[in-house]
């Protein structure tokens, strides 16, 4: 991208950053440095964790890192923020750096949430004084004003982490690096963070975001980062990484996937055949996937604007479990035509290991049509699937006929003319009256 | 090297020093906050020191040092900010590790705090040996204006150790181990209940090179005697004092840079 940029804010020249890497068995003590005689202090190798690494952020602009975990994502932010110095090339960055990486530091259990918000609103840049006059916005926005005095340690997690957020939200960054914590608290809250997120861009500040929400990375930024073990692999618009990033995961799925695995069949009856409509590394598998009407029973034909919900077991694999407590999956429901369009797409996270999770969509406004469930289950970092069913569930639609589109939504024709159709008196009236008032511009 | 904000100098001092109180009045408060003596703490371990040292050397094996009590809490006091500064400062970077990796976080800023925190006990602790003083009946004299003088000496000579320590303790988490034993040689080491004069001439440049007996003098000139301090020794304490806190910070601030973040 272009570096000479007048007003941009953070600027990366072919930044590099090494890591060293230890023997395993470097002392960590004196005693044991002593007893290997300094043997093992030196670093076994060292490792580019970024390379060549060059962007520019500018006054408003909102940027998105994806990528693998490892990928150096969280080092690029804490790079830009002025944590650890570059070996190669160069990080500047003007004005008040605002983080938002881990929530709550300098948080203390026992004291009020009152003092908490000095000594956060400090560590965050503000002076005293500063902090006194935002006090009363910080606290209206975490929405803590009654439990302000209580010590914190008597606060539940989210509101924690509602203080945290609020505080850091009025520190007036002109930077502000934000890594994956916008999952805070309840939905209204974490709608509130999203605004308040807009709203310093508005004002011109130069946001990072790394997240493995695809989807926020999409709405929220206007250019997107992907990087791949430390190195830019491709630097764009959103939609274009994020797309890219997407096809990306799909090739990894299937060099992922085992070449064979016993057959499997779904309750209608599909089989389910590796390679063939099922993809993935199998570390996590979907055992079964059920549709459900709105009284609980299976179905395999809904009408259109029913009630649908989808229940997936999983369970990690056996051999692959051992040490891999912390998968914690992602899972995604899509319905798609038969011609490929696809109608409707949603994710989801779950609980590591093994279990059930269901997803309820509330009305399923869909033309009268045969559509696929394909149903999967991914990395936290969407880098690849774990299992992915595709066109194995079939869900049939049934409704009105005609038309084209894909909603059969609710609907009703209004006019302001008097032939206009309804069989609604009270709708008949209202258009009278429309009718009426209109005639009156008019000057006939 | 990220160019922080470029703040108007007055508002970076100020800044820095509201950093300093928040996180003071931090440990402090977590400290003290559920305890039903609160800030007496502070006084009870110099105060149970006070007794043990006051039996052994003032009834047992009697020192004969003309107002022992005064003597001894003076010693006791000044060793204690000392020790327990250096102890503290020890893990205020391992300790820390979240407010190190935050961006735009002042890292020199935690040895400052933990010594800080200790002067205020040593502060609090003032007015009962300025009691005692009374009671013994040496007084109070002119020259106790000049006791910031070597308190601000004593607090660079310990920031500028707590510098090293700190440091050394990323990379060898024993530093505190270790730091504990030499400290507590140093303690006997140290005449903090006996006098320098008591020890065999042939050994008294040992306590020459002492930094913080020489310290030790310099406080009971004032307190004690009413004399004013060895104003030769005082002035070569600063030079020393401030090369340590020169050399410390520089070693402490190459490594902030890179090694702590890496090794934390």
């Amino acid at each position: 991208m272009d570096d000479l940029r007048v007003d941009s804010v953070i600027t990366v020249a072919g930044m590099g950053k090494q890591f060293r890497r230890f023997h395993s068995g470097r002392p960590v003590t004196f005693q044991e440095a002593a007893v290997n005689k300094l043997r093992g202090m030196a670093a076994v190798e060292r490792f580019w964790a970024l390379r060549e690494v060059s962007l520019t952020v500018s006054k408003g602009q909102m940027v998105g890192l994806i990528g693998r975990n490892g990928a150096g994502k969280s080092t690029l932010l804490r790079m830009i923020g002025g944590v650890g110095r570059p070996d190669e090339g160069s990080v500047r960055t003007r004005g008040r750096i605002g983080a938002l990486l881990d929530l709550g530091t300098g948080f203390h259990p026992d004291l009020t949430g009152r003092e908490n918000v000095f000594v956060a609103g400090v560590i965050g840049g503000l002076t005293r004084r500063e902090v006194a006059q935002r006090l009363e916005a910080i606290v209206g926005f975490a929405e803590l004003e009654e439990v302000i005095d209580n010590p914190l340690r008597t606060y539940s997690t989210g509101m924690v982490m509602r203080l945290a957020f609020a505080v850091a939200a009025n520190t007036d960054p002109d930077v502000l690096l934000i890594d994956e914590v916008l999952a805070v608290g309840d939905l209204p809250f974490q709608r509130k963070c999203l605004e308040q997120i807009a709203q310093f861009k508005n004002n011109g500040c130069a946001i990072v975001l790394v997240s493995h929400d695809l989807d926020l990375v999409r709405r929220l930024c206007d250019e997107v980062i992907w990087l791949k073990s430390g190195q830019l692999e491709l630097h764009g618009p959103a939609e274009v990484v994020v797309g890219q990033y997407i096809a990306g995961t799909a090739r990894e799925t299937t060099r992922r996937t085992p070449i064979s695995r016993a057959v499997q069949h779904t309750p209608a009856g599909v089989a389910l055949r590796v390679n063939e409509n099922r993809f993935g590394s199998q570390e996590l598998a979907i055992a079964e996937v059920r549709m459900l009407d709105a009284a609980g029973l299976p179905v395999t034909e809904i009408a259109a604007g029913d009630y649908l919900r989808v229940e997936i077991d999983y369970r990690a694999d056996r051999s692959v479990e051992a040490g891999r407590a912390e998968i914690c999956p992602r899972f995604s429901v899509t319905i798609t035509r038969g011609d490929g369009v696809v109608c409707f797409d949603t994710t989801g996270e779950a609980g590591a290991g093994g279990g059930q999770v269901a997803l309820g969509i509330a009305r399923l406004d869909l033309r009268k049509g045969v559509y696929f469930v394909d149903v999967g289950t991914y990395t936290r970092d969407w880098s690849y699937a774990y299992d992915y069913h595709w066109h194995a569930y079939t869900l049939t639609v049934s409704g009105a006929s005609g038309g084209k589109g894909v909603l059969d939504a609710p609907h009703r024709w209004e006019t302001d003319s008097v032939i206009g159709w309804t069989n609604d008196v009270e709708e008949t009236l209202k258009a009278g009256l429309v009718t009426a008032s209109s005639r009156e511009k008019l000057p006939l | 090297m990220s160019s922080r904000m470029a703040m108007w100098p007055t508002r970076k001092v100020t800044y820095l020093f509201d950093l300093l109180r928040e996180l003071v009045a931090r440990d402090l408060k977590i400290r003290y906050k559920r305890s039903a003596l609160g800030l007496a703490w502070s006084l009870l371990n110099p105060l149970a020191q006070l007794l043990v040292f006051g039996f052994l050397f003032g009834m047992v094996l009697p020192l004969n040092i003309p107002n022992f009590p005064l003597f001894l809490f003076s010693g006791v006091l000044v060793w204690n900010w000392f020790s327990t500064s250096l102890l503290s400062a020890a893990t205020a970077i391992t300790d820390n590790r979240e407010l190190i990796k935050r961006p735009g976080f002042h890292a020199a800023i935690l040895p400052v705090v933990t010594v800080t925190s200790n002067l205020i006990h040593f502060v609090l602790a003032l007015p009962i040996l300025l009691a005692f003083a009374l009671i013994s009946g040496v007084g109070l004299s002119p020259v106790l204006v000049l006791l910031p003088l070597v308190m601000a000496l004593q607090f660079i000579l310990t920031l500028g150790l707590s510098y090293f320590v700190a440091t050394f303790q990323v990379t060898f988490r024993d530093t505190q181990y270790l730091l504990g034993v030499i400290l507590m040689l140093g303690f006997y080491l140290t005449p903090v209940f006996y006098a320098v004069a008591s020890v065999p001439a042939h050994l008294q440049w040992l306590y020459r090179l002492n930094p913080v007996a020489q310290l030790l003098v310099a406080y009971r000139s004032i307190l004690i005697y009413g004399k004013m301090p060895d104003w030769l020794s005082l002035l070569a304490l600063y030079v020393m004092a401030c090369l340590v806190l020169i050399g410390g910070y520089a070693i402490f601030s190459s490594r902030a840079g890179s090694r702590f973040v890496e090794e934390l």
